[in-house]
């Protein structure tokens, strides 16, 4: 590794230290959550130089902006008198201190002794490439050899959701969005659209999929809707409800349509991977897209008739 | 295998239909679960017949996909996790005092199953990963169904359940970074005793006892399942802390190199015992009557968890048997007691324990449901609950040095009996009988009182049934 890369990551290593001791110790809350994203964005860059692209993309479209958005919605409901962050106690920190301490030295015997083992899983996966329907080992991993996990992860998504809906959450009263504000999005939520079916279609090959393009998706969605240019979403339209649920069922159907076929569950006919994943995809990606969007701004007047 | 297919996707598809349709339909969640249980107990027979079978999924070489596992205990979970689910679905639709009746529970609960059952079924570290946080997620929502004041128990019980899966990731990680395989069988074929096996083991062990609760990682249990709905309480406290205890149970029994397991196991023991008497000790002293029954759940756990650290201690497959039988016995009697404690307090309008005074003479049969399902959790002869202590004890008797865990089991028993004829006592005080408020539901009784039979029931077969769990042919 050349001197510039030992640098650039130096710094990069630094500056997460450092946003992640400020997002803790500023004392306005509004700051932390800045910084909070920031940090996350930051997080992002680390995951593309340890070269992993898909976590990048998922880090920086969930971890930063999602989680950065449901944030700031919760600041806007938080009562003016709490929003000073409290004092931080100063007899905790020398226990977790010590703690964290101990904790690092045990992980640390743990990972040591790691050789820089080859899994027995890279090559049978490298193997079995052609047979997936798909080029890129993880999504042939994500996708084909272990798509029951995938499958589960969309009801996991399915769950926080209908979680989520149970506490019946009211969005405060958006003020008027500024004109310019509302001309950004409008540029802006047809390039989400362009970048995330972009996303997807390359999933099949190179890095990204699904879950990256759903929530870019799901990030245009909710820009135009907090800036009043889409009307509102709800669990009551039944079109949201097909959306949401479709990913799983779709993906459920061809499961149990390939063990009736005898293919195994969860298995695809010999020629028929590729565009089944693709299919599966297709319908994951608008689920993972519309759960998402109204996780962060769904209308939920009516859970308890 | 094709019947615990059908036992587990059957339940997926039935919530994901009533979601499409906002349906809020209990008897087609009866149906459901009535057809889950006919899958689940042909997938019994099945392997009963043909002996153990897998299922690759996407029919890809093992080390590349996950498979799923049909064993005995497998099938049998599959039966009692359906067996439980139907009741408390009859309950929910069919009780006056149900407060279930018209929310998400229908399709949730469905989802709660179809993820447990994903659990019974998988054999891989990090699909069991993902079954927990379908698990957690759908408990959680479950418990937050009671409204405004189970949000604060309800939030502390996602944190922690986060927080637990993240131990447990971390250990997953670090046994995938060492061995590069991820399926329990292949791994216990090459586990060796360094220091990363024993610190991702541990990390695991952490991960799942916060998980299930086991002592000392217990305080958010009670709280949790005092504030849900009594159908919520009772699945959760019959089935979902169940589910770490099997993943513990295989991780430890197949997937660990015997001598961290031997290491490991007095640990695990003695926490048991430590959360048969302290646990049993909050249940002595708390006044609310849902409480008094999630904390027994609590003492009820350190059975099975002192069960599971002298099975990998003394090596003794035998008790295997003990441990699923305090399960399964633990899960029927602890459905009947939740079941039969939100009906009393739903009647009498009253949460505390001492409003039960004189309640055998205003309501006998959930009382009666209550103090039989009770027995069993003292292990009185002739109940399940008996049959697994004695297996339990078996091994002790066998050796002179083992008396102290006995008394370990002793103290635990007495202070069982000691909460339960807490309740029964005050039920039979009936000079001055606390009149209910409403009209009591005689269904939901009977209904209560029906796994507290099964339970007793369990003697009847105790020969066979101990037969088949220990493997040894009649």
């Amino acid at each position: 590794m050349s001197l510039h890369e030992w640098m650039l990551d130096g710094t990069l290593g630094l500056l997460v230290l450092i946003l992640a001791v400020a997002v803790l110790h500023v004392r306005s809350l509004y700051i932390s959550i800045v910084l909070f994203i920031a940090f996350g964005l930051l997080l992002a860059l680390i995951w593309a130089r340890l070269g992993a692209p898909d976590l990048a993309l998922a880090e920086a479209a969930i971890g930063a902006g999602l989680t950065g958005t449901l944030l700031l919605a919760a600041y806007g409901r938080v009562s003016e008198r709490r929003r000073k962050a409290e004092e931080p106690l100063d007899w905790h920190a020398g226990p977790a201190l010590l703690l964290s301490l101990i904790i690092a030295v045990i992980l640390m015997r743990a990972v040591w002794p790691l050789p820089d083992l080859d899994s027995a899983l890279v090559p049978a996966v490298a193997d079995q490439m052609a047979q997936s329907g798909v080029g890129h080992p993880v999504t042939a991993v994500l996708l084909s050899f272990r798509a029951w996990d995938t499958l589960l992860e969309l009801l996991v998504l399915l769950l926080a959701f209908m979680a989520v809906r149970q506490l019946l959450p009211s969005l405060p009263r958006q003020p008027e969005a500024w004109p310019l504000l509302q001309a950004w999005s409008r540029l802006l939520a047809p390039l989400s659209v362009l970048i995330g079916g972009y996303l997807l279609w390359r999933g099949s090959a190179d890095p990204g999929g699904a879950f990256q393009a759903g929530a870019l998706l799901a990030a245009g969605a909710i820009l135009l809707r907090l800036t009043g240019l889409l009307p509102a979403l709800g669990w009551h339209h039944f079109w949201i409800r097909a959306l949401i649920l479709g990913g799983c069922m779709v993906f459920l159907a061809i499961g149990v349509a390939g063990y009736w076929l005898g293919t195994g569950f969860l298995g695809y006919a010999d020629g028929w991977a590729g565009p089944l994943i693709l299919l599966i995809e297709v319908f994951a990606t608008l689920s993972i897209a519309t759960t998402l969007t109204l996780l962060v701004i769904g209308e939920t007047r009516e859970v308890r008739e | 295998m094709t019947a615990a297919l059908i036992a587990l996707l059957l339940p997926l598809f039935t919530a994901l239909c009533l979601l499409l349709l906002r349906s809020r339909s209990g008897v087609l969640v009866i149906v459901t679960s009535l057809l889950t249980l006919l899958a689940a107990a042909w997938s019994l027979y099945d392997v009963t017949v043909n002996g153990p079978q897998w299922l690759e999924l996407g029919d890809w070489p093992p080390p590349l996909a996950i498979r799923f596992q049909l064993q005995p205990i497998t099938a049998l979970l599959l039966v009692f996790s359906a067996m439980i689910h139907l009741l408390v679905a009859v309950y929910a639709a069919g009780s006056q005092h149900s407060k279930t009746r018209y929310t998400d529970f229908w399709p949730l609960s469905c989802l709660l199953q179809g993820s447990l059952n994903a659990l019974w079924l998988s054999g891989d570290l990090f699909n069991w990963y993902v079954t927990l946080e379908l698990l957690g997620l759908a408990a959680v929502a479950l418990v937050a169904l009671s409204g405004r004041k189970a949000y604060g128990p309800a939030l502390n019980y996602l944190l922690l359940s986060l927080g637990a899966s993240l131990v447990y990731l971390l250990g997953v990680a670090l046994a995938y970074g060492r061995y590069g395989v991820l399926d329990i069988s292949l791994l216990g074929a090459m586990t060796e005793a360094d220091t990363t096996t024993r610190i991702a083991w541990w990390l695991m062990t952490l991960g799942l006892m916060l998980k299930a609760a086991l002592w000392p990682f217990h305080l958010w249990l009670p709280r949790a399942h005092a504030s849900a709905p009594t159908a919520v309480s009772a699945l959760l406290s019959a089935l979902v802390v169940k589910g770490p205890l099997f993943i513990l149970w295989r991780l430890w029994s197949e997937g660990a190199p015997t001598e961290l397991a031997v290491e490991a196991g007095p640990v695990l023991a003695v926490a048991g015992i430590a959360a048969l008497i302290l646990g049993g000790w909050s249940a002595l002293r708390t006044p609310w009557l849902k409480s008094l029954v999630a904390y027994s759940t609590v003492a009820q756990l350190g059975y099975a968890l002192m069960a599971l650290g002298l099975l990998m201690y003394w090596q003794l497959p035998a008790l295997d048997a003990a441990l699923w039988l305090f399960v399964l016995a633990h899960g029927l009697a602890k459905a009947s007691m939740f079941l039969a404690a939100g009906e009393l307090q739903a009647s009498l309008g009253s949460k505390r324990v001492s409003a039960l005074r004189g309640t055998t003479e205003t309501m006998p049969v959930a009382m009666f449901a209550f103090a039989v399902a009770g027995g069993s959790l003292i292990g009185l002869p002739p109940s399940g609950g008996f049959l697994a202590k004695w297996l339990l004890l078996e091994p002790m008797f066998e050796t002179v040095n083992h008396w102290p865990w006995v008394v370990g089991i002793l103290l635990g028993t007495l202070i069982s009996a000691g909460y339960v004829f807490r309740v029964v006592a005050l039920a039979f005080d009936r000079a001055d009988p606390v009149p209910p408020d409403f009209s009591p539901d005689r269904f939901a009784h009977w209904l209560a009182l029906l796994p507290a039979l099964v339970v007793w029931g369990l003697a009847l077969i105790s020969e066979p049934l101990i037969h088949w769990l220990t493997g040894v042919p009649l």
